[in-house]
């Protein structure tokens, strides 16, 4: 299990220098000058002949010219820098944000802790729904409820996700005004203690999670149920009812544990997903998250805070599948991921 | 081998779904058994859902299909007199009660206001201007006073009464009810010559009113309108007409001027040669364009005509009288025939057939968009714009018109991307799981890398750096590629497993056994075995890349506006104004694009059962 682990982790490593350097081939498609717009505010008491001098010299120190694969070293801290030292992502630098005026690292703080904490909550909700849901629905196939069930699940994944947003919005923000229609805090409030400030959060994000919770509910509830029939129908349930166990053991103890492996399989597609739809959501509901940050940096043509955003989402996906294939291992002792 | 008749595809899926050839149908035919299409026809149609899904699928299919040919988009269209109205047909009903009692109509923006012979007010269609601003709110004195006169704006109501007292409600905060002191010395003393008023008029924030002595008074929105008057004009005019932010004045010796300080600067102010040496009798105004009728009863159109105002009909005889709407013209001749020119987009310039010829018409009122004709008899005929009936966008554009087109264009996009990713799965697919080894863990392990990118961050970020230097309609074709390149892993996964099961089959090796080269064993013998899976995943993935593109568009990274799509009308739909009081703008969208959705996935989910029997079972 452990060379696994270390196997997998060395793929990672390469798929994420793989997918780091297509983005930032990707971002050097786009046509900017960063040598220019330093010398931009001096052109008017140059020469021409000296500000094209000074251009290049500039160029060359900022080590425009040279290849893009010992910028992208560079940019990764790979590869010594312009004076000498090591400063990239690996040391830390995500670069400058144009846009905030600050270090990428330091806008992004606080905005990826929201969005990890949105995601982490509506996650573990949706999973708590739509688990014993499933079940539930395999084990009673066919009755009402289920078929019930069936159709609204069939809602949840095809109505997309900010149409959801929008209905809920209606219903509880405007209609009923339980929920605050977006913003991540009270406008104007002072706060007597870091507890109140917390609650007060709570209660903004309240409707983002419940709509991201719903709208991931549908395609997994189906899932969990579609894999739980499947075991159902299998001899071995028909043995164990046969020995005359009770039925919470065989459907909790020999149907489930079985089912649950395809299940594994596709909480990674569905996890993504999820931070994928926060995208959205974060702009439905103006949360300060990652994916309005990216949204607002992609607007604004910020690139260097796009790109670490990006990068961002890469390793949440490649941890996310690591996590996948390790407890693949856990759940079902016949999976040998060594071989 | 002897030649296959019919195109490739048609003949792989006729064995896709069949499974056989005709010698073993015969067979078949002869036991009584169902095909296997048939069997799955009938498996696909014997669920209610399915049928359900289909008949709706097929329905707003047709609907987006036949639909644009119907209502044309036009993509600069937008029109500040029609932002924001809810869904209604209201607009030319005029009430019951007036039947015959009509002493006076003025026809406004959206609404119409009539008067009856009793004195009383009446107003219908949309009379709101803002959420606050409501012209069906009429004031007490109003209500109370005898009006003689009145003219509706763009946005406000003026009226006077037979005390000479001039009222203005409505929006009233861009200085629309500032009088001057003249007139509130004329309100005062209504024996005054210069305040004997004989014509009212009332446009976009601003109004006029006419006094018998030629004394033209102006008011209103000063920083929009050009409504200053050469002082060498003043007591010399004998009528007025207003545009959307000008105005020109018939002076008492029958010459058109145009009277305001713009002078050059303004289109009206080359008044055409036609005119020259002979006399006007009456002018009418568009919100672009004036017309002035000479006493041989021309009509010469002048300004910045830009739906055919200037295209006049041929004439079966003189103008008695001209009337202007927004954008069209409505003349009334002297042998009682109504004829109507410039934008018939909202059918305003399509007079009735009932009034076309020598009907009795005692008075015609023209608003913006609608036309009240008043017959002798009382009897009122009425045509141009009704309402929209899903409303308008924050533009002024037909919501119907935009979820039409916008439909096709989702439509197309998600099509085309499934398509392309269809290709692209088939062919890699087919390679990884026919020859295996090395190709397959290369093509497996950029199928998990590709899957596995987090989609719609990765598709903003490759419309945002590529699409910034394309223009609209390539950017949309960006966006199919972009979708088809990042969703072709799951055909390609499915295609594999069943190339790895179709490879052990029989068939493949009795191929093999008689030379027959790779290749065309796996795209001509395997493939057309899986054909019918995939059709379901294609089915699926539509339903998928309709909704990755909207999510796109929503967010302002897909197709950009002012082309329609189902997302990007809801682009922006997310703040609390429009949810609550624009509902129109989302509801109507978001409603068609989730039945069409849900239609396409009952429909996979029917065909996958159908397909696939052992999924009937879950």
């Amino acid at each position: 299990m452990g060379k696994y682990i270390l196997k997998r982790c060395g793929y990672i490593v390469i798929v994420f220098l793989i997918l780091s350097f297509l983005m930032y081939s990707l971002y050097n498609l786009i046509p900017t000058d960063p040598a220019r717009q330093e010398l931009e505010p001096m052109r008017q008491g140059l020469k021409a002949d000296e500000y094209e001098v000074l251009y290049k010299q500039t160029r060359a120190r900022m080590g425009l010219d040279d290849p893009l694969v010992v910028r992208y070293l560079r940019w990764m801290g790979l590869w010594k820098d312009m004076d000498g030292t090591f400063n990239g992502i690996v040391e830390g630098n995500f670069g400058y944000s144009n846009l905030y005026k600050r270090n990428v690292i330091e806008v992004i703080q606080a905005p990826m802790g929201n969005t990890i904490f949105i995601n982490i909550f509506s996650t573990i909700a949706a999973l708590g729904i739509t688990i014993p849901l499933g079940i539930y629905c395999a084990v009673h196939k066919g009755k009402r409820f289920d078929s019930v069930t069936q159709v609204v699940t069939m809602l949840g994944y095809s109505i997309p996700v900010y149409i959801i947003a929008l209905i809920f919005m209606f219903v509880f923000c405007v209609f009923w005004r339980i929920f605050p229609i977006m913003g991540q805090k009270t406008a104007g409030a002072v706060y007597a203690n870091a507890w109140e400030e917390f609650v007060d959060m709570l209660y903004h994000i309240c409707l983002p999670v419940i709509v991201m919770t719903f709208g991931s509910l549908g395609g997994m509830t189906r899932y969990v149920r579609s894999s739980m029939i499947d075991a159902l129908s299998m001899d071995y349930i028909r043995t164990a009812r046969a020995k005359g166990l009770k039925e919470k053991v065989v459907i909790y103890s020999h149907a489930w544990r079985n089912a649950l492996l395809p299940v594994i399989t596709s909480i990674l597609g569905w996890f993504l997903g999820v931070f994928s739809g926060s995208v959205i959501i974060e702009n439905t509901f103006s949360l300060n998250g990652m994916g309005k940050l990216y949204w607002a940096g992609l607007n604004n043509l910020d690139f260097e805070l796009v790109l670490a955003i990006q990068m961002f989402y890469s390793v949440v996906s490649l941890v996310g599948s690591l996590l996948i294939d390790i407890s693949y291992g856990l759940v079902d002792p016949r999976v040998r991921v060594d071989k | 081998m002897s030649k296959k008749k019919g195109f490739f595809l048609t003949r792989w899926l006729k064995r896709g779904v069949m499974g056989s050839d005709q010698e073993v149908q015969d067979i078949m035919k002869e036991e009584q058994v169902q095909t296997p299409f048939k069997t799955m026809l009938r498996n696909f149609l014997s669920k209610r859902t399915v049928r359900v899904g289909l008949v709706g699928f097929i329905l707003i299919f047709l609907f987006v299909l036949i639909g644009p040919y119907y209502w044309v988009l036009d993509l600069s269209d937008q029109d500040s007199t029609l932002v924001n109205l809810p869904p209604s047909q209201n607009m030319m009903s005029i009430p019951s009660e007036l039947k015959g009692k009509i002493a006076d109509i003025a026809a406004g923006r959206t609404y119409g206001i009539a008067v009856d012979t009793d004195g009383h007010l009446h107003t219908w269609g949309y009379t709101k201007i803002t959420e606050k601003i409501d012209i069906g709110n009429i004031p007490d004195e109003v209500q109370e006073a005898d009006l003689v006169m009145f003219a509706a704006g763009d946005d406000h109501v003026v009226a006077m009464d037979e005390n000479k007292q001039l009222y203005v409600w409505g929006n009233t905060r861009l200085q629309q009810g500032n009088f001057s002191s003249e007139m509130k010395k004329g309100m005062k003393d209504p024996d005054d010559p210069s305040w004997d008023i004989i014509q009212l008029e009332a446009s976009n924030q601003f109004s006029a009113a006419l006094s018998s002595d030629g004394t033209l008074y102006l008011w209103g929105n000063t920083n929009l309108a050009d409504i200053k008057l050469r002082k060498q004009y003043q007591g010399n005019i004998a009528k007025v007409a207003l545009t959307s932010n000008e105005y020109i004045c018939l002076l008492k010796d029958g010459t058109v001027a145009y009277t305001g300080y713009k002078d050059k600067g303004s289109a009206f102010a080359a008044i055409p040669e036609e005119l020259s040496g002979k006399t006007v009798v009456d002018i009418a105004s568009t919100s672009s364009t004036v017309a002035a009728v000479t006493e041989d009863g021309q009509v010469v159109v002048w300004g910045n005509p830009k739906f055919g105002e200037n295209r006049i009909p041929e004439l079966s005889s003189p103008v008695k009288k001209l009337y202007g709407g927004r954008f069209h013209y409505v003349a009334l001749l002297q042998n009682g025939d109504v004829i109507s020119w410039g934008s018939n987009k909202y059918h305003q310039a399509a007079v009735p057939a009932s009034i076309q010829h020598g009907a009795d018409v005692r008075e015609i009122y023209v608003g913006n968009f609608q036309n009240y004709a008043v017959l002798s008899d009382g009897n009122t005929v009425t045509w141009g714009l009704k309402g929209f009936v899903l409303g308008t966008d924050s533009l002024g554009r037909d919501m119907l018109n935009r979820i039409v087109n916008g439909g096709r264009v989702t439509m197309t996009v998600g099509a085309i991307s499934v398509i392309i990713a269809t290709i692209i799965g088939v062919l890699l697919g087919g390679l990884a799981g026919y020859f295996g080894g090395h190709a397959d863990i290369i093509i497996m392990r950029i199928a998990e890398i590709v899957g596995g990118l987090p989609f719609i961050p990765f598709a903003m970020i490759l419309s945002a750096v590529i699409g910034s230097r394309l223009d609209p309609t390539q950017r949309m074709y960006l966006i199919m590629v972009v979708l088809g390149v990042l969703s072709w892993t799951g055909t390609c996964r499915l295609v594999r497993a069943q190339i790895l099961a179709q490879r052990e089959m029989e068939y493949v090796t009795a191929a093999k056994a008689m030379g027959i080269r790779e290749r065309t064993i796996v795209f001509r013998h395997i493939l057309p075995n899986v054909i019918s899976l995939l059709l379901v995943s294609m089915t699926l993935d539509f339903a998928t890349c309709m909704l990755t593109e909207s999510s796109l568009s929503y967010l302002g990274f897909g197709i950009p506006l002012p082309t329609p799509t189902w997302g990007n009308l809801l682009n922006g739909a997310n703040n609390s104004i429009v949810i609550q009081q624009y509902w129109w703008q989302w509801v109507f969208p978001a409603a068609i694009f989730g039945v069409c959705t849900i239609c396409i996935n009952m429909i996979g989910d029917g065909l996958r059962d159908a397909v696939d029997p052992k999924s009937a079972e879950r």
